[in-house]
């Protein structure tokens, strides 16, 4: 009888027990409510939230309210969790209403996949004034499948790369000063090597070397996903471009051999794709990166004493795409309208966009009479992570940017209208692949790639046995297929061209 | 004549009563892991995010299919296997020896220091271990190269041979995982009755035969849990630790590569949130298959040793 | 005798040297690379960019801990929530795990295969990452919850099973005889099973304990206040944030900023690891050869 209380009493505590373990206390932060009178919104960025980002949030809501009767949350992802947290917001069912988005964060995978809501009608409708500003290649490339799913930047970011290199270390040495040619890069690596050997000449680290890209742009090629790490390549010169591969390409076996040859002379190190250090040309290890120009602009902030310079070696310069960075609407939004109208106040409003992108003038950050921003305190604040808003009005430049930088950008823009060639690679801009029907093939082409291109890329395997193997390597994995399915979506764009 | 009358009444009692201990953890495993297992079905959907998991189409074996795509899923399977074989029986091993060493040391101060040393390994992250791996074998400033510049040898490029990786690999591995596997053993050996020691001791038998005898005997259940325990995670890879060891280093690939890094690549640039499902699948119905067959080897053996 | 006797003493004390320079070497290879760790958290990042690691630090700094300290309350925050979800985990865990072990080691129970075969699928299966996380935030409501941080590590079948080899080791005959006494299951398991288990607990209690110290992926999913991070969900952070920001290198929009420098990351680990290790040696006076099993006997 006792023994029967005793067990009773003991199973109805180690159910309690748990039973209690199930009745977490955990509130969502920020839900999306409509309290009657004014709206909360709840919007996604990635980055690490600054330790004094309370104040110009409430900054911000206080100027919000009377403009809009709504309020702002915004909620950071950190930098080290958005591969896995990314995709879970958008899947889990969890009630926000805008986030941030671009292509690194896999934006056409993600649209495909009915992760955004669309914008046919919200966007025009209730973002009248940053609709009427988007160019067409920008609304283009905010559309899959016919349908827009994103609010691209209206700040124009272009596909120039090429070197950025210190230019203090050269005093004093017999440097002609010229960037212009690969050869002339190749001069600059030398003497670097002779006069500073603590240095690496050509900053190369575990991502992979872009100059392989930087090459393929200098003789002409775009890149058929616009970015980076592409293993098809065409011609906008021609009338009906067709995709190129490395290993067709007649002019790689010379690339190759240059490669070899920087190898050989120890430009980078031997075993720099274990080495995970992005910052070593922002931190002096390294003397040259080659890379866009706002990077350029960045380093030359931090390190106006190493005079940095650069040199694009585009051989035509084009708008990156627009939704290099972008707005999405959430399919859980309360409020989707509400949140399409704070996006056109935020692009179109010049002190909301102050209030919302760089804080509390004279707190957070400072303006000089140049224009240019500088944050007060960078222990306590930063920047907005959502990059999308910048506009090309509204943006401005960090203090300490060099002359340059506007005026090669103002060239770029320039150069875009100078001509028939440079015109038409323009026209190109929008093209973007959707690979959803050859997703498996594209994987394993990605994976092929990065196994054997980077090494033979870097001259770290034979040039002429490297290629060949990654010629099989990639039939195999279906490169065929891959370039079929593209080509025939090229097609379709080239002739909506005429 | 009570007694017998006793036991059916008692049998369920403590049944009863056996079953109300287990049920915390029962109630654990199925909120917390089994109901979430229905989430297996992406393995074989075409994840849509406005559909969610249980609207999404079939879409039958298409997601496994860049597992299998240029000849790429028996070499990573192969690799994953072989690695963790090898890592098992080093680790293992080292683990044993290790326990078997430190409680035979008789100089407590000693014994108390190692005990808490062997343990560090543990407790330093991948990630950290990955750039003290680079500062060792890169090829201009490593530690390794130093080191044969200073014996007027020349340099060794470390990254582009790779048949050298398994074992450094390996090496690692027992290097991270021994000291915390060890504390098992010693915990097993301490637990061993004295009384055969001691008996043992009167006999004049020499310390080899102790532990050949005594101590080995004494820790089998322990080791052959342990050894099935990590046999059940066969294809699982320590991706951390692969990734931060070898980094990007294509030339490593082919014998370095085990599926979980693979997978990691793969969907690095492309969402699908079925092909991940489907990778962890794959690898689950081969633990599975493996599991049962040695499991049931086990049990034929010596029913106490199997795990179920 | 004589003479067997001093054979047995030449090859015991060959053993004992063995032994001796074997468990050296194995201590010395585990401590230098922490000592490593040590002294770079202690070293200017220059002199590590240019000179890679040493024992000894080339160039004296402790900037990284400043660094570190400079916001204390962040970081004693931190302290509370791992402390906290380690105190509690581990004693929950332990019992939990302890008691289920107890269970599925009883020979005459009938079903202990069935239970051990139920808890042992759940390793080979996994729902993954989208549905547990669904069912945790969805259906459980454990969004920034600490709950959400401790019930994940509260029950790990590998320890239940290692657990049940130790509670194998207590002979039967105890359980036996404790039954025919008319002692119920808790009552032998609490007076009798426990107090045998000393080293299995002690055991089994430090790795549910070091689980949780070291868990970041849990806080990585369902924690976003900043106060209920624990403390290597922040060294997590750190470490992996320059991994994530240089893999996304060719973006155009993202500023360049400066990345948490190789000494922060070590000084990180060092403030993160630091307590536990100091554990370790508390628990150690359980793993004291042969206390317990006398009891059979008489």
């Amino acid at each position: 009888m006792i023994q029967h209380k005793r067990m009773m009493l003991a199973s109805i505590a180690a159910l309690a027990f748990t039973g209690s373990l199930l009745t977490g206390c955990g509130k969502a932060k920020g839900t999306s409510a409509s309290s009657g009178e004014t709206t909360n919104l709840v919007m996604y960025v990635i980055g690490d939230r600054p330790a004094g980002q309370d104040k110009p949030d409430a900054n911000f809501n206080e100027l919000l309210k009377k403009k809009m009767n709504c309020t702002l949350t915004v909620n950071w992802i950190p930098w080290a969790d958005f591969t896995n947290k990314y995709p879970l917001l958008f899947s889990s069912g969890e009630t926000f209403d805008m986030a941030y988005t671009a292509a690194w964060l896999n934006f056409t995978s993600l649209a495909q996949k009915g992760a955004f809501k669309e914008l046919d009608t919200l966007w025009p409708q209730y973002a009248p004034k940053n609709f009427a500003r988007q160019s067409d290649a920008a609304k283009q490339e905010a559309s899959v499948a016919g349908h827009y799913y994103c609010v691209p930047t209206l700040l124009a970011t272009y596909t120039a790369y090429g070197p950025i290199y210190r230019t203090d270390i050269m005093e004093g040495t017999d440097w002609n000063g010229k960037m212009n040619t690969f050869d002339d890069i190749e001069k600059y690596c030398d003497i670097v090597k002779k006069t500073h050997p603590e240095l690496d000449p050509i900053d190369i680290y575990a991502q992979g070397s872009e100059w392989d890209d930087t090459y393929m742009y200098s003789i002409g090629y775009r890149s058929s996903k616009n970015a980076t790490n592409d293993f098809l390549f065409y011609d906008p010169e021609e009338k009906n471009p067709k995709l190129i591969t490395y290993y067709e390409c007649d002019k790689i076996p010379q690339f190759l051999d240059m490669m070899a040859r920087w190898n050989k002379k120890g430009f980078f190190p031997k075993s720099a794709l274990a080495d995970t250090d992005s910052t070593k040309t922002q931190n002096g290890k390294a003397a040259m990166r080659t890379h866009n120009i706002d990077t350029y602009q960045g380093y030359a902030i931090l390190h106006p004493e190493w005079k940095f310079k650069y040199q694009a070696m585009n051989k035509y310069v084009t708008h990156l795409p627009f939704t290099q960075d972008a707005m999405v609407i959430s399919n859980t939004s309360k409020n989707p309208e509400k949140a399409m109208q704070l996006w056109d106040l935020i692009t179109s409003d010049r002190d909301v966009f102050d209030a919302f992108f760089y804080g509390i003038l004279g707190t957070t950050y400072s303006v000089n009479d140049k224009g240019e921003y500088k944050v007060l305190d960078t222990n306590q604040y930063a920047l907005s992570d959502m990059w999308a808003a910048r506009t090309i009005e509204f943006t401005r430049n960090g203090e300490g940017t060099p002359e340059d930088y506007q005026t090669q950008r103002a060239g770029y823009e320039t150069f875009m209208k100078s001509g028939p060639e440079a015109e038409r690679a323009v026209k190109f801009e929008a093209f973007a692949i959707d690979t959803s029907k050859i997703e498996t093939e594209y994987a394993a082409c990605q994976n092929v790639h990065q196994q054997y291109w980077w090494p033979l890329e870097l001259g770290y395997t034979d040039a002429k046995k490297g290629l060949a193997d990654y010629k099989a390597k990639m039939e195999a994995a279906g490169i065929e297929k891959v370039r079929a399915e593209i080509q025939s979506q090229l097609d379709a764009y080239t002739a909506a061209l005429k | 004549m009570e007694r017998q009358l006793k036991v059916p009444d008692y049998r369920g009692k403590k049944y009863a009563a056996l079953l109300s201990m287990a049920t915390p953890a029962i109630i654990i495993t199925l909120a917390f892991a089994y109901f979430p297992m229905s989430g297996l079905v992406l393995a074989f959907k075409n994840y849509r995010f406005d559909r969610g998991v249980f609207g999404s189409a079939w879409n039958g074996f298409e997601n496994f299919r860049y597992l299998f795509q240029s000849g790429t899923g028996w070499l990573i399977t192969r690799n994953t296997i072989l690695y963790n074989l090898l890592n098992l029986f080093t680790s293992q091993a080292l683990a044993i020896i290790i326990a078997v060493f430190i409680t035979e040391i008789t100089n407590m101060a000693f014994r108390k220091v190692s005990q808490s040393v062997i343990f560090l390994p543990y407790f330093i992250s991948w990630v950290i271990v990955g750039t003290f791996v680079y500062n060792i074998f890169n090829y201009e400033t490593g530690a390794l190269n130093t080191m044969l510049k200073a014996m007027n040898l020349s340099p060794v490029n470390v990254y582009d041979k790779p048949g050298v990786w398994p074992w450094i690999i390996c090496f690692f591995n027992a290097w991270k995982w021994a000291g915390y596997n060890s504390v098992i053993y010693i915990a097993a050996i301490t637990g061993i009755d004295p009384e055969p020691y001691e008996a043992a001791e009167i006999d004049g038998a020499t310390i080899a035969q102790r532990i050949r005898y005594i101590t080995m005997p004494g820790i089998l259940p322990t080791i052959i849990t342990m050894l099935l325990l990590q046999v059940g995670r066969i294809l699982r890879g320590d991706f951390e630790m692969f990734y931060q060891i070898v980094g990007n280093n294509g030339q490593l690939f082919n014998a370095t590569d085990v599926i979980d890094t693979y997978v990691f690549r793969s969907l690095l640039q492309n969402s699908n949130l079925g092909m991940t499902a489907a990778a962890s699948l794959y690898q689950s119905v081969l633990c599975f298959a493996i599991i049962m067959i040695v499991n049931a080897v086990v049990k034929h053996i010596d029913a106490d040793y199997a795990l179920f | 005798m004589a003479s067997s006797s001093k054979l047995r003493d030449r090859s015991s004390s060959l053993f004992y040297v063995i032994c001796y320079v074997f468990v050296l070497i194995v201590a010395l290879i585990s401590l230098i690379p922490f000592l490593i760790l040590i002294s770079g958290s202690f070293t200017s990042e220059h002199a590590i960019r240019f000179g890679g690691y040493s024992l000894i630090p080339k160039e004296w700094s402790v900037s990284a801990y400043e660094l570190i300290f400079k916001t204390p309350m962040t970081v004693v925050h931190a302290y509370g929530v791992s402390i906290v979800i380690t105190v509690i985990g581990t004693f929950l865990g332990l019992f939990i795990t302890t008691m289920a072990a107890y269970v599925i080691s009883r020979k005459d129970f009938k079903y202990r295969n069935v239970l051990s075969f139920f808890f042992y699928f759940t390793t080979l299966f996994n729902g993954g990452m989208l549905s547990t996380y669904i069912f945790y935030i969805r259906y459980y409501h454990l969004k920034d919850s600490l709950w959400a941080l401790i019930i994940p590590g509260l029950f790990n079948v590998f320890y239940l099973l290692i657990m049940r080899s130790f509670v194998s080791a207590i002979p039967s005959a105890l359980i036996e005889s404790a039954e025919i006494d008319g002692a119920g299951e808790y009552r032998t398991f609490f007076r009798i099973i426990l107090p045998l288990l000393q080293s299995g607990l002690a055991t089994i209690g430090l790795f549910i304990a070091l689980g949780y110290w070291n868990d970041w992926y849990n806080a990585m999913l369902y924690i976003n206040s900043t106060d209920k991070y624990p403390l290597q969900y922040m060294l997590y952070t750190l470490l992996q944030k320059t991994e994530a920001m240089s893999r996304i290198a060719s973006s155009a929009g993202i500023p360049v900023m400066d990345m948490p420098s190789h000494s922060l990351k070590m000084a990180m680990a060092v403030v993160a690891t630091g307590p536990i290790i100091l554990v370790y040696p508390f628990v150690q006076k359980y793993f004291v050869k042969g206390i317990t099993i006398g009891s059979v006997k008489g």
